[in-house]
C-alpha cells in the first residue's frame, strides 16, 4: 500500500511499486495534466512537485513517493483539493501561467503544463533571474511548436512586478 | 449593405484554448483512454521484406485479457494517393520494418503487449531494396511485383518497376540551351535525410462501433480522411464511420495521412467494446511517416547576362514501401525547384521510389524544404563559379509581375522583389560582408534566402448558427492542431462579419456527422479554406439579418451595418435593433438563422502540355518567404551557433499578426532542427535507429535565437479578405539560409543536412577540394 497526498488530498493506493507516477496520476487517478511524452527523462512534460520540488513523474517510482506531498498542475496555486477549488475562470493561479496567457505563448499545449510545474518554483526562488538565466532554467523542458520565445517573454514579464519593486 | 473591410478583421485576439491548456484541463485524445475501454497493441513486422509463412493468432485469444485480434482478413481494401498501394495489415509479404502484421485488444495495455508474445509469426525473408541506389538500380528487385494490379486514383504519373510515381516538366528547349557554347554551365548534387515530426502527442484513437457504425475519437489534422480511408480498408460505407477530434497536441503533418485509425476501429467492431490505441514513443519513432529521404541533381545553363536561360534538374524522393504523400508531392518540385527565379526553359523529372523501408508522409512545407535548400545552394553556386554577387543575383532574377512559373503560370505582384528590398532595409548584420572571422576566432557567415511554397486549397464547408442570445456556431471539420487557426483566425472572421464580439462565436469540434466534407488542416490552408467557406456562410447569415433589419428600421439594407451586436444605421451609430431582437423576430417569422458556405480550390490556369502526372498543375496561391540566417562556425568543433535569424513573409493580411509571429518563430525553430542536427537514420535491416528523445534531439531553449519577423502584407491571394496560410512556411528556407551561411563562413560546398559538427569538420577538412 503506497500512501501519499496528491493535490492536498491523502491517498492510499494498492499498486507496484515501480509503476511510474505519471501513469499513477494519470491511469490511477484521473489526473491528465501531466503528460507522458517521452518516458525518458528528456521532455519534462510530466514535470510534477514532490514535496515542493519539480520532479519527472515517469522516472521517479510511485515508491519513491510513499509518505510524500505530490502536487500536479491540476492542484498548482490551489490551497484546496481541485474538486473543492472555487470554480473563478479569470484567475489563474499563478503569475507565470497568467503572462503566458497575456503572452499568446501557447500553441498545441502538450508542453505547458510540465514547462509551469518546471519554471514556476524557479521564478519563485529566484525572482531576480534575467532573460538568460531563465533560459537556461528552462533546457531540462522542450517544445515543439513554440521556439521558445514567448514562454522565456512570458517569464519575464511574470517577474517583472517584483524586479521592478526590487529596484 | 457592404461587407466589413478586411482591416475590420484583424485583431491581436487571444486564444480561447490556452487557459485549459495552462491548467492540464485540456483533454486531448491520449487523455480520453480511461473508463471502461479496452487497450490495443500493435504486431509489427522485424525484418524489412519477406513472404509471410505463419501468422497464426490463436494463441494470442486465449491469453488472459484478451477480448480481440485482428489481422490482413479483416481489413480487404487497399488505400493510397495516386496508387492504392497500402494494406492496413501486411497481406501475403512483408515490405518494411515495423510493418504491421496484427493487433489486440486487451482489458489492459500490458495484457495486450503479453499477447503480441504469443502469435506465431513466421517469415521467410526476402533481399531487400534499403536506399534509393539499390531500388533505382537496373534489375533491382520489386518492392511490389505486382505494381501493375494496383488501382490508379489519378492518372497521368509514370509507373515503373520501383517508381512509385513519375512527374515531369518540360518546358522550352532545355537541351538546345545547355549545348549553347555562349551559355556557362553549372551542376550542382544535394541529398538529405529524413525528418520526424515529433509531435507531443503521438498518433492515437479511441474507437467505439454503436448503432452499425464506427465511431472513432482521434488525434488527426483531416477528419474526412480517416473517415474515408477506414472505410475503404474495412470494406464499409463511408457513412459508417464518423471522426470527431479533440484538441490535438501537435501534428505538423503527420497527422494529415489516416494511419493506425482503421486498427482501432477493427478491434471495437471485433469486440463491441471501446478500443483505445496509442503508439508508444518508440513506435511512433519507428512508424513516423517523416519528411523523406531525398537526391536531388540540378543543372543551369547562364546566359552573358546572368539569366538562366535552362534548368534541368531530377529529384528521388523515398517513399518508404507505400507511396503515401510522396506520389503527391513529386508535383510540388515544379514550384520550388522551378519556382522563385525566371527560367528560360526547364526540365524536371521528379520520382518517388520504392524502398523496403518505413512510408514517409506530409511534414510542413514537405519537400519544398529541401528542394528550397538545393535550390539557393545551387544558387550560390551559380554566383560563386560566374562571380556574381548573390543578393544582386536574386534581385535580378526573381519572379516578378508578369513572369511565369516552370508550368507557365502567371505570377501577379513583384512580391519577391518587394521583399528583398525589406530584408535589406531590416538586416543589420554583424559584419558588413558575408563572411569573415569574428574577434572569438569562429568564423562567420551570413546568406539571405528565397523562396517558394503554396496554400494547398481544396473542398471546405461551413455552416453558421445565429441564436436568439446574440451568439453564433460555426460548424466545420477544421481541427485545431496548435496553429491558432480554429482558436483565433476563424472566430475572429465569423464575429467581424455578424458584428458580434469573437468571445461570442462558438467554435464546433469536428464531427463528420455535423460538417460538410473537408480536406484537413495542413499546407496552410485552415484559415483559407474554411475561413473562405465561413465568410461565404456569414454572407447568408447577414442578408437574413439586413433583409428583417431593414423592414425593422425602415431603412434600405444598403445603409445598414452589423457592428457591436446591433444591425444598425450607418450614418447614425447607436440607431438600430440589438441582434437578439432581430434572430427572435426571424426564428418567429422564418425559422432559426443559418447560412452555409463551401470553397474549393479554383485551379489556377497553367501552360498546356508541360506537365506530366501532376495533381495540380499551378499553386492557386503562392506564399513567398526571404529569410536570413547569421552564424557562428567553430572551426575546432564544428559547431554552428546560430547568432540572428530574420524572416520576411508573404502573408498577405495579417489576421492575427501576434499568432502569424508565433508561427514563424516556432517554424524556424523547426527549421533549424532540421539543417543542424535531426535526422532519422535505419540500420541495415532497414529499421529507424532512432527510438526516442535520447537518440533524436529536438531543438531546445538554448539552440534557438529570437527571430526577427516582418509581415510583408499585401501580396495578391484569391483567399478570404486577402489572407494567406501563414503556419506552413515558416520552416521554408531555414536550411537553405543555415546551409548557405555554413558555407559562406567556411568557404565549403554544402551538399547534405543536416548540419552536425562531424559533417561541418569533414567539409572544413575538405576546404580548398572543391570540386
Amino acid at each position: 500500500m503506497i500512501r501519499l497526498r496528491v493535490n492536498g488530498e491523502p491517498l492510499a493506493l494498492d499498486l507496484d511499486p515501480m509503476t511510474p507516477l505519471v501513469d499513477l496520476l494519470r491511469r490511477d487517478l484521473g489526473l491528465t495534466g501531466a503528460k507522458a511524452v517521452c518516458r525518458e527523462g528528456f521532455c519534462g512534460a510530466c514535470t510534477v512537485h514532490v514535496d515542493g520540488e519539480p520532479r519527472l513523474a515517469c522516472l521517479t517510482p510511485a515508491g519513491l513517493v510513499d509518505g510524500r506531498e505530490v502536487v500536479t498542475i491540476e492542484g498548482l496555486g490551489r490551497n484546496a483539493p481541485p474538486s473543492v477549488a472555487p470554480v473563478d475562470d479569470a484567475a489563474l493561479p499563478t503569475a507565470l501561467q497568467r503572462a503566458m496567457l497575456e503572452e499568446d505563448a501557447v500553441q498545441c499545449g502538450m508542453c505547458f503544463p510540465g514547462m509551469v510545474m518546471a519554471l514556476a518554483p524557479v521564478l519563485e526562488a529566484e525572482p531576480s533571474m534575467d532573460r538568460e538565466a531563465i533560459r537556461r532554467a528552462m533546457t531540462g523542458n522542450l517544445c515543439r511548436c513554440t521556439g521558445y520565445e514567448r514562454i522565456l517573454d512570458a517569464a519575464v514579464l511574470a517577474l517583472r512586478p517584483q524586479q521592478e519593486a526590487a529596484e | 449593405m457592404s461587407a466589413p473591410d478586411p482591416a475590420a478583421h484583424v485583431l491581436d485576439l487571444p486564444r480561447r484554448d490556452a487557459r485549459d491548456k495552462l491548467t492540464g484541463a485540456t483533454r486531448y485524445t491520449v487523455d480520453r483512454m480511461g473508463a471502461g475501454a479496452l487497450h490495443a497493441a500493435i504486431l509489427r513486422a522485424t525484418g524489412p521484406a519477406g513472404r509471410i509463412v505463419t501468422l497464426d493468432l490463436a494463441p494470442a485469444l486465449s491469453m488472459p485479457g484478451v477480448r480481440g485480434v485482428a489481422a490482413a482478413a479483416d481489413a480487404p481494401g487497399l488505400h493510397g494517393i495516386g496508387v492504392a498501394d497500402h494494406p492496413l495489415f501486411a497481406r501475403g509479404h512483408v515490405r518494411q520494418p515495423g510493418e504491421p502484421l496484427a493487433a489486440v485488444a486487451a482489458d489492459t495495455l500490458d495484457q495486450a503487449r503479453a499477447a503480441l508474445k504469443a502469435i506465431v509469426v513466421e517469415i521467410d525473408p526476402d533481399p531487400a531494396c534499403l536506399t534509393l541506389d539499390e531500388a533505382v538500380a537496373p534489375g533491382a528487385r520489386l518492392v511490389h511485383p505486382d505494381w501493375r494490379d494496383y488501382a490508379t486514383l489519378v492518372e497521368g504519373g509514370n509507373r515503373r518497376d520501383n517508381i512509385a510515381w513519375e512527374a515531369r516538366v518540360d518546358r522550352g528547349e532545355v537541351d538546345a540551351a545547355f549545348a549553347d557554347p555562349t551559355m556557362r554551365i553549372v551542376e550542382s548534387a544535394y541529398e538529405v535525410g529524413r525528418q520526424s515530426h515529433v509531435p507531443f502527442e503521438p498518433r492515437a484513437a479511441v474507437a467505439r462501433w454503436e448503432d452499425g457504425r464506427v465511431h472513432l475519437e482521434c488525434s488527426t489534422q483531416a477528419p474526412w480522411t480517416v473517415r474515408r480511408v477506414t472505410a475503404e480498408v474495412m470494406g464499409i460505407a463511408p457513412s459508417q464511420v464518423r471522426v470527431t477530434v479533440p484538441p490535438v497536441g501537435g501534428g505538423f503533418g503527420l497527422k494529415f495521412d489516416c494511419s493506425i485509425e482503421p486498427i482501432a476501429a477493427i478491434l471495437a467492431r471485433k469486440t463491441g467494446r471501446a478500443v483505445a490505441l496509442e503508439l508508444s514513443r518508440a513506435e511512433e519513432a519507428a512508424s513516423c511517416l517523416c519528411r523523406e529521404n531525398a537526391r536531388i541533381r540540378i543543372s543551369s545553363a547562364i546566359d552573358p547576362q546572368g539569366h538562366i536561360a535552362a534548368r534541368d534538374a531530377e529529384v528521388l524522393m523515398d517513399c518508404g514501401a507505400y507511396g503515401g504523400e510522396q506520389v503527391f508531392l513529386t508535383t510540388m518540385t515544379a514550384h520550388t525547384l522551378g519556382g522563385n527565379y525566371r527560367l528560360g526553359a526547364v526540365r524536371l523529372v521528379t520520382k518517388a521510389v520504392y524502398t523496403n523501408t518505413p512510408p514517409n508522409g506530409a511534414f510542413r512545407a514537405c519537400n519544398g524544404v529541401y528542394c528550397t535548400f538545393a535550390l539557393e545552394r545551387h544558387t550560390d553556386e551559380i554566383c560563386a563559379q560566374l562571380g556574381l554577387d548573390p543578393l544582386e543575383f536574386r534581385r535580378a532574377n526573381v519572379v516578378g509581375d508578369g513572369d511565369i512559373g516552370a508550368t507557365g503560370q502567371v505570377f501577379r505582384g513583384n512580391v519577391l522583389g518587394e521583399m528583398l528590398e525589406r530584408m535589406e532595409d531590416a538586416s543589420v548584420p554583424v559584419l558588413p560582408a558575408l563572411s569573415g572571422t569574428l574577434p572569438d576566432g569562429r568564423l562567420y557567415g551570413r546568406a539571405r534566402t528565397v523562396g517558394t511554397w503554396f496554400v494547398f486549397v481544396g473542398p471546405s464547408s461551413a455552416t453558421v448558427h445565429l441564436h436568439d442570445d446574440g451568439s453564433a456556431t460555426l460548424v466545420t471539420a477544421g481541427v485545431e492542431i496548435g496553429s491558432g487557426s480554429m482558436a483565433q483566425g476563424l472566430p475572429q472572421i465569423v464575429a467581424a462579419q455578424l458584428g458580434i464580439a469573437p468571445d461570442k462565436v462558438v467554435v464546433r469540434q469536428a464531427d463528420t456527422d455535423a460538417s460538410g466534407l473537408d480536406m484537413g488542416v495542413g499546407g496552410g490552408r485552415t484559415t483559407v479554406s474554411l475561413g473562405a467557406a465561413s465568410l461565404e456562410a456569414c454572407a447568408a447569415v447577414r442578408a437574413q439579418l439586413l433583409e428583417a433589419a431593414a423592414e425593422m428600421l425602415q431603412t434600405p439594407a444598403s445603409g445598414l451595418i452589423l457592428r457591436d451586436g446591433r444591425a444598425e444605421i450607418a450614418a447614425s451609430p447607436g440607431a438600430g435593433v440589438p441582434i437578439p431582437e432581430l434572430v427572435g423576430r426571424i426564428q418567429a417569422s422564418l425559422g432559426p438563422v443559418a447560412g452555409h458556405g463551401a470553397f474549393t480550390a479554383p485551379g489556377e490556369p497553367a501552360m498546356p502540355g508541360c506537365t506530366a502526372g501532376h495533381f495540380i498543375e499551378a499553386i492557386d496561391i503562392p506564399v513567398h518567404a526571404v529569410h536570413e540566417a547569421e552564424i557562428a562556425l567553430d572551426p575546432d568543433t564544428g559547431h554552428v551557433e546560430v547568432l540572428a535569424y530574420r524572416v520576411v513573409q508573404d502573408v498577405g493580411l495579417a489576421l492575427n499578426p501576434r499568432a502569424v509571429r508565433g508561427q514563424i518563430q516556432g517554424g524556424v525553430a523547426q527549421g533549424l532542427g532540421y539543417a543542424l542536427h535531426e535526422e532519422i537514420t535505419h540500420d541495415a535491416a532497414g529499421a529507424i535507429r532512432q527510438t526516442g528523445f535520447e537518440t533524436y534531439r529536438i531543438p531546445g531553449a538554448l539552440d534557438v535565437p529570437r527571430v526577427e519577423a516582418i509581415l510583408h502584407e499585401g501580396g495578391p491571394s484569391i483567399g478570404p479578405l486577402g489572407i494567406k496560410g501563414a503556419g506552413e512556411v515558416p520552416i521554408l528556407n531555414v536550411p537553405a539560409a543555415i546551409a548557405c551561411a555554413v558555407a559562406n563562413a567556411g568557404g565549403v560546398r554544402v551538399g547534405a543536412l543536416p548540419l552536425t559538427p562531424p559533417r561541418v569538420l569533414a567539409l572544413l577538412r575538405g576546404r580548398g577540394g572543391r570540386d
